[in-house]
């Protein structure tokens, strides 16, 4: 039986376990779908922002007051907004990019442009903690900015890189998870669709257990790769 | 050869612009090293930091080889910059890459075909004797290991000048050893000019050609090691060889401090001061030691007063200075004078001569 299908059934009736699945995938399918385009796009924007940030900070290779105040105060905007508060905020320019408020595209733009200035912070983090000797020897070599940042700075923060890479797609699977109240698909839009407006336990806790055992999974996966990258 | 003139350099802090640097001149000869010493906040990291061209001075020039460096920008300073290998304190290695590929990291950057980085890097790990360890990462190397590989990496480019600053603090004696003379050989070996920064004085004392003592922003002291372990007026010479000598003994009443001087010194002097000048002596602290071919020495004899002034003039005869402390008999170790001298970082610039003798006076009555 399809979705379609159930909401003409009687109010407050669980759905069978049996049809459980065939709820569930399709939708789980569309939340990796959001959380994966939105990480493409998190990773190249907000890497590079970090990236710019640490490097105009006054531990980078070309501080510059002005350029990482600007930076700094635009990030710290983008994350002072609830993401809720957020993706209502900017439903006009979500139509204008998208031509829609509603489904997968219309998700993508909040999500990525409250993951940006989050993984901006956590690379700007990643590479404080890498030794400011390193950048050093670097310069004292004779290398370009350009070398600098691939040799010294991005591969040898490639194991906190990875952590920062995993920490934000939990939470650009939150996010998801509430970008589906407004009607952007996936397992949060079926959990407010059958958990909230029609009681129904089954799929609530389907989703519920759906979730957790898939952070649990990028947690793992991801505390994986950053160990492999790790050097003795 | 480096040749650093009337190098100067400010920061602008809240309370406006800072000097950290007043006016320092330095040279350093080709296969020699100087060492540069000073109180914590002296300016030494501020002086390497002008040297390797991470910081532009305010005024001054550093010339390499004739060509002043700290004036250059953008590409030309990039390029300069590979005249002078730099030792850093904690060894700054790449942790990701292995040894070998953290020695080529500056060859592969100026576009060094691979078959020729390959032999130079395994020379250089020979050089550093660490061939066996090409392929280990640097979390699997001792401390000691670490900073023979940045010495190689320092070396990759052929430079001209080698500058260390605090590249040994940290390490245990057998190993600061080690790399001293592993420095010691390529100044021989390759001809390097080597500004080693340390505020270890046994560092200084087992390598440095010449000292140079930094304090607040000045050069306070610059000579070569033996002469200001001979002059007796240097604070640097007494910190170099410290002598925490013993009270003067019952019937001796005047303390001298001798230096050997810079130049031949009879090994037989104290014996012959007392056969053929039949002056009695009482040894009451010393050091000797050979530096190359010269001897470094420093010691505190007793003398009866009667006798001081004869003492003096024999000692003077058999290569050694000599003077009478004029605290002598007052106070316990009369050595605390050199680490009164030296632990002082509020201490007055050493053109001030005779500061010794009112430390020791001041340790004296304390
Ligand atoms: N970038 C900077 N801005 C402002 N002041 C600085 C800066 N760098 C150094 N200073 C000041 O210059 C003085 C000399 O510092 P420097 O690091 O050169 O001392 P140092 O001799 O290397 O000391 P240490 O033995 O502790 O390493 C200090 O008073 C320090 O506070
Ligand atoms: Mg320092």
């Amino acid at each position: 039986m399809s979705a379609t299908a159930d909401t003409s059934q009687p109010l407050l009736s669980d759905t069978p376990l049996s049809e459980l699945p065939a709820l569930l995938l399709p939708a789980y399918g569309e939340t990796w779908a959001m959380v994966g385009i939105v990480m493409v796009l998190v990773v190249v924007i907000g890497g590079a922002t970090g990236v710019l940030l640490y490097n105009t900070s006054p531990r980078g290779l070309f501080p510059q007051k002005r350029a990482y105040g600007v930076l700094s105060w635009a990030v710290n905007m983008g994350r002072s907004l609830p993401f809720l508060v957020l993706m209502a905020a900017i439903i006009p320019l979500t139509r204008w990019i998208t031509g829609t408020t509603l489904g997968i595209a219309a998700a993508v733009v909040p999500m990525t442009i409250a993951g940006i200035p989050f993984f901006a912070r956590l690379v700007q983090n990643t590479l404080n903690d890498l030794p400011q000797e390193n950048m050093a020897v670097g310069l004292v070599t004779g290398s370009s900015p350009a070398q600098i940042i691939r040799q010294t700075q991005l591969r040898e923060a490639l194991p906190g890189l990875a952590s920062a890479v995993t920490l934000n797609t939990i939470s650009m699977i939150e996010y998801s998870a509430i970008a589906g109240t407004i009607g952007a698909g996936g397992i949060g839009f079926l959990a407010v669709t059958y958990g909230y407006q029609r009681f129904d336990m089954t799929v609530m806790l389907g989703t519920i257990i759906l979730l957790i055992i898939t952070v649990q999974l990028v947690q793992f996966v991801g505390d994986r790769i950053a160990r492999s990258l790790t050097r003795p | 050869m480096i040749e650093i003139r009337d190098l100067h350099q400010s920061y602008t802090g809240h309370e406006g612009a800072v000097e950290v640097l007043k006016g320092i001149d330095l040279t350093v000869p080709e296969g020699s090293i100087t060492a540069v010493v000073g109180p914590s906040g002296a300016g030494k990291t501020t002086l390497s930091h002008c040297i390797s061209l991470l910081e532009k001075p305010t005024s001054g020039e550093i010339l390499v080889d004739g060509s002043d460096l700290s004036r250059l920008r953008g590409r030309q300073l990039r390029s300069a910059r590979r005249a002078i290998g730099t030792i850093f304190q904690h060894s700054a290695l790449l942790r990701r890459i292995t040894v070998a590929e953290n020695i080529a990291l500056p060859l592969r950057n100026l576009g060094v075909v691979h078959h020729e980085m390959q032999d130079r890097v395994a020379e250089l790990l020979d050089r550093v004797g660490l061939l066996h360890k090409a392929n280990a990462y640097p979390g699997q190397l001792s401390g000691g290991q670490k900073q023979r590989v940045g010495i190689a990496r320092a070396l990759a480019l052929r430079p001209r000048i080698l500058l260390s600053d605090e590249s040994t603090s940290g390490l245990d004696p057998d190993t600061t050893a080690q790399i001293l003379s592993l420095l010691a050989d390529l100044r021989t070996d390759l001809g390097l000019s080597i500004i080693l920064i340390t505020h270890e004085m046994d560092v200084v004392r087992h390598v440095a050609d010449q000292v140079a003592s930094l304090s607040h922003g000045r050069l306070a002291e610059y000579g070569s090691l033996p002469s200001l372990v001979a002059d007796q007026d240097s604070t640097v010479g007494g910190q170099l060889l410290p002598i925490a000598a013993l009270p003067l003994p019952a019937g001796f009443d005047t303390a001298l401090d001798l230096a050997y001087r810079d130049g031949d010194v009879d090994p037989e002097w104290f014996t012959r001061v007392a056969v053929d000048h039949q002056i009695r002596l009482a040894l009451l602290g010393g050091t000797v030691e050979a530096r190359g071919a010269t001897a470094l020495g420093r010691a505190v004899v007793g003398v009866r007063a009667e006798q001081a002034q004869r003492a003096i003039g024999a000692l003077n005869g058999l290569g050694l200075s000599a003077r009478v402390r004029s605290d002598a008999g007052r106070s316990g170790p009369l050595g605390t004078t050199t680490s009164i001298a030296g632990t002082d970082p509020a201490g007055p610039p050493l053109s001030v001569a005779g500061q010794i003798q009112t430390g020791a006076t001041v340790g004296a009555t304390a």
